[in-house]
């Protein structure tokens, strides 16, 4: 067996996590809500704790005007208000946004790009970042193509055999719109960008949670043993928000919410519980695992389109008991809209460790809670013993809290003390917070981490992308063809519309209250 | 911390359990994620142990044995109290046990049949030894039997060549987990060292490298006077990397090594800055100049300057962390296994010729 051999002697595998390449982030859509929430807060936690390269420099590229000292100082704004961490850092921050400029441009403008490439030459130099570059394009997706393609035009994209730098691009969901969109952008980015350099971000895949759903199944044996069809009756993927659209109502209106959450996020749940062990922890050995999974999945069909799958919109209701809107009646909503704010469907995966087990899968606005969480439900012992007045045990259920809460509980049945021996469902509970005590970074900062390392284990590539529309794209085109007749169907506050608890019961099955 | 509560040996669980009892109106949480025993002997060193464990505590909730041995005492005794600490994290929820157990004279043989009873089952255990291994204590091979991991502080030990000694005795023999606090505190000025020598171009001319200099902190403290060790560790540890050969020492703290580089470690008094800390690397190397060091009042901060006779690279500067206290010390303490660039630097102590250098 070959050992990989370390080239640097000074460098302990597994032990240090600062070898990392200097390098430039470039953030396009930096004045944007995301650049301000999300990316700056995660650059900044991320140089506070010293994982950063300390060759590093940050350039924010947007169409407004503004100044380097603009820029910087809405930069510590939005991380007063957004960081994980607060108060800020103000010794750190006065000398890390020394390092973070401005550069004003269209998108589309060759100018733009020539005096941006001419800048990070300018900052290669002064921060001997040795021509490293990551561009994050948290923009619009219609956007993508002209941005990818003026980069490399202006040779800021390299050929990824170049040696000695390199160039990635993330971009951000969604990746297209359905499957023949998708193909389209993945065609024109490809013809700039190799699929090494392209690091598809679903922020789901950078939660501790969902990376632990691995190390749980993998490192310990006594689950992955029952993890299949003889043991397993059924899975359920919740992914339920209490609040609604907010201000996304224009987003909301081109999406709904099976391209904004299922066919990425809750597809990508369902790949990590459902996939083999990979032959390796690398990026592509993991991947390869997933995609099986999703070419697995049996198609939904016409008949599935009426019965299996439940589509809602939330009307009024009540949140927290305070009165809230119908999503008809939310801004830049259509008042007659027809646009989906909760899916529950039943999924199958054809192949030897699921046969015949349901996925049920159900996500949702205005809904109770806040809640995200894989539940897997296991068969009844055998029925003979311990029989209450016929009743049958609660079956036990192993539930993986993704957010919030984050944990694991397993249910089993335990005798109540006393002669009459009856039997009682209780929970053994593991709550990361309990362990773990402090807050984990955020899945931003492991992200943008990630790629600065080259590691693309925790984004999508392009063939799981395309089997997830792949999968979806007959349903979108069923559901266009034939609008709903009966939304709102479900009040907000309330667990969805009654069809879907009706689809699950005729299995024989409930949702679980999370 | 909640109050200690002194308590019979045989309350103690109950005891604690009152305490959790009382706790339950604030909502905290009895959390454990593995076992610490610490051994220290009564010192000035005491306290800063104490807030070892309590940095510990604040990232891994563990149930902490702490056993302090009164070598002054005119009498025998064994007293123990329990407490619950509390991470001084704002509202944390989570909290976990400490039993403390003060010994003094013949009651210390007495101290593992107490321990024994309060390890909590299938959890590793964890030994913080903080005094000199190479010094003969009973404690010790009763409680590191017990121990999944042992982590010692070379600022504890008399003479370094001794405890490299016994520490590689005690990997060899036990093939068990170690861990070193002084180690830790040199991992910022490691991590700067590789990811500045990390192209093969830079790494090529390290190896022409003809002289080293490493200046430390001589601040004396009440708890720290083995000044030298992490600028000891430091050379060490780049001569077992860089396959040196080592020649000769002198008093002076001067080097030899073949092929002809000199190495020296040099001391300055900085105030404010942690007592031994390496302040400054300088290298001279086939043609480069190598100068990385901690700017005054932002300590956890180094300015970084590369020249050669044709070009100067503008200076940067690298964030070391703040080891003494932070995250780094706590990883390396807990959850990394034995590090095999600190085993090749024990080897390399141990070739060093110390003598009475340290």
């Amino acid at each position: 067996m070959s050992t990989k051999l370390n080239p640097n002697p000074l460098q302990e595998p597994g032990r240090s996590s600062r070898n990392i390449d200097p390098c430039i982030v470039v953030i396009f859509g930096a004045t944007g809500d995301l650049t301000g929430r999300k990316l700056a807060p995660a650059l900044y936690n991320l140089g506070r704790e010293g994982m950063l390269p300390p060759n590093f420099a940050c350039v924010g590229f947007a169409r407004r005007e503004k100044t380097h000292e603009q820029f910087r100082s809405e930069l510590k704004q939005d991380i007063g208000s957004y960081s994980r961490t607060q108060p800020i850092d103000e010794g750190f921050w006065n000398k890390f946004q020394e390092q973070i400029f401005y550069h004003r441009s269209e998108f589309d403008d060759d100018q733009g790009y020539r005096a941006l490439a001419d800048f990070l030459r300018q900052l290669d130099n002064r921060y001997a970042t040795r021509g490293n570059r990551l561009f994050y394009l948290s923009v619009q997706p219609k956007f993508f193509p002209i941005i990818v393609q003026k980069l490399k035009a202006n040779g800021l994209i390299y050929d990824s055999k170049t040696e000695g730098k390199w160039s990635r691009v993330i971009v951000e969901k969604p990746f297209g719109h359905d499957f023949g969109s998708a193909a389209i952008l993945q065609k024109e980015l490809s013809k700039d960008l190799d699929e090494s350099q392209t690091y598809r971000i679903d922020h789901y895949l950078g939660k501790e949670t969902v990376q632990n759903i691995l190390v749980f199944r993998f490192a310990n044996s006594i689950f992955e043993s029952l993890w299949n069809y003889k043991h397993i009756d059924h899975v359920q993927i919740t992914v339920a928000e209490e609040i609604g659209i907010g201000t996304r109502g224009q987003f909301f209106e081109e999406e709904g919410l099976l391209r904004d959450i299922l066919q990425n996020h809750m597809m990508q749940l369902l790949s990590l519980v459902a996939m083999e062990p990979p032959v390796s922890l690398s990026a592509s050995a993991i991947r390869d695992e997933k995609v099986k999974v999703l070419q697995s999945i049996r198609p939904l069909s016409p008949n599935d389109f009426e019965n299996t799958v439940i589509r809602g919109q939330y009307g009024p209701g009540f949140i927290n008991g305070q009165p809230v809107n119908g999503y008809r009646k939310e801004a830049d909503v259509d008042p007659k809209s027809s646009v989906e704010t909760y899916v529950a469907l039943r999924l199958f995966i054809d192949n030897w460790r699921w046969a015949g087990v349901p996925f049920y899968l159900r996500g949702g606005k205005r809904l109770p809670k806040r809640g995200t969480e894989i539940a897997v439900t296991f068969k009844d012992a055998p029925g003979v013993l311990f029989q209450q007045q016929g009743k049958k045990h609660d079956p036990n259920v192993l539930a993986l809290r993704i957010q919030p809460d984050e944990g694991i509980s397993m249910k089993i049945n335990c005798k109540v003390p006393g002669p009459s021996s009856p039997i009682q469902p209780v929970k053994m509970d593991f709550r990361y917070g309990s362990y773990f005590g402090q807050s984990p970074p955020e899945a931003y900062e492991r992200l943008i981490w990630d790629c600065i390392v080259g590691d693309s284990t925790l984004f999508a590539r392009a063939d799981e992308v395309a089997q997830s529309w792949q999968i979806y794209t007959p349903l979108l085109e069923y559901w266009a063809s034939h609008p709903p007749k009966d939304l709102p169907n479900y009040a907000s506050g309330s667990w969805g519309p009654a069809a879907a608890n009706a689809m699950i019961e005729k299995d024989g099955r409930t949702w679980r209250i999370l | 911390m909640t109050i200690q509560q002194i308590v019979d040996p045989d309350h103690i669980e109950s005891e604690l359990l009152k305490i959790w009892e009382a706790l339950a109106a604030e909502k905290k949480m009895r959390a454990s994620l593995f076992n610490l025993i610490v051994f220290t002997r009564l010192s000035p060193r005491t306290d800063y142990i104490r807030s070892i464990v309590q940095k510990v505590v604040e990232k891994f909730p563990c149930r902490t044995l702490f056993v302090s041995q009164d070598g002054s005492a005119k009498h025998s005794f064994l007293k123990t109290a329990v407490s619950v600490v509390v991470p001084n994290l704002g509202e944390s929820t989570v909290a976990c046990d400490q039993i403390d157990i003060g010994v003094a004279g013949d009651n210390l043989e007495k101290v593992p049949f107490l321990l024994l009873p309060h390890i909590l089952p299938d959890l590793p255990v964890y030994l913080l030894w903080a005094e000199d291994p190479s010094q003969p204590h009973p404690l010790f091979a009763p409680l590191s039997a017990i121990a999944t991991r042992i982590i010692f502080d070379s600022e504890s030990a008399d003479h370094l060549l001794p405890f490299a000694e016994k520490l590689l005795e005690i990997h060899t023999k036990r093939n068990i987990d170690i861990a070193d606090l002084n180690w830790a505190r040199t991992e910022g000025w490691r991590d700067l060292i590789a990811s500045t020598f990390d192209t093969e171009k830079r790494l090529a001319e390290l190896k022409q490298i003809s002289s080293l200099k490493l200046i430390y902190n001589a601040r004396e403290t009440e708890f720290f006077c083995h000044l030298k060790i992490q600028a000891m560790y430091l050379l060490a540890w780049l001569s077992s990397r860089l396959s040196w050969q080592f020649l000769k020492a002198t008093k002076k703290l001067h080097f030899e090594f073949c092929p002809k580089i000199h190495a020296t470690i040099e001391s300055t008094h900085w105030e404010n800055l942690g007592s031994g800390t390496v302040i400054s690397v300088e290298i001279a190397a086939g043609g480069l100049t190598f100068e990385a060091a901690r700017i005054p009042e932002q300590y956890h901060r180094v300015n970084i300057q590369i020249s050669s006779s044709q070009t100067c690279e503008l200076p940067y500067q690298f964030l070391l962390g703040q080891t003494a206290t932070g995250q780094s010390l706590v990883k390396e303490i807990t959850t990394k296994g034995t590090s095999t660039h600190y085993l090749a630097m024990l080897k390399e102590l141990t070739r060093l010729g110390l003598g009475d250098l340290c």
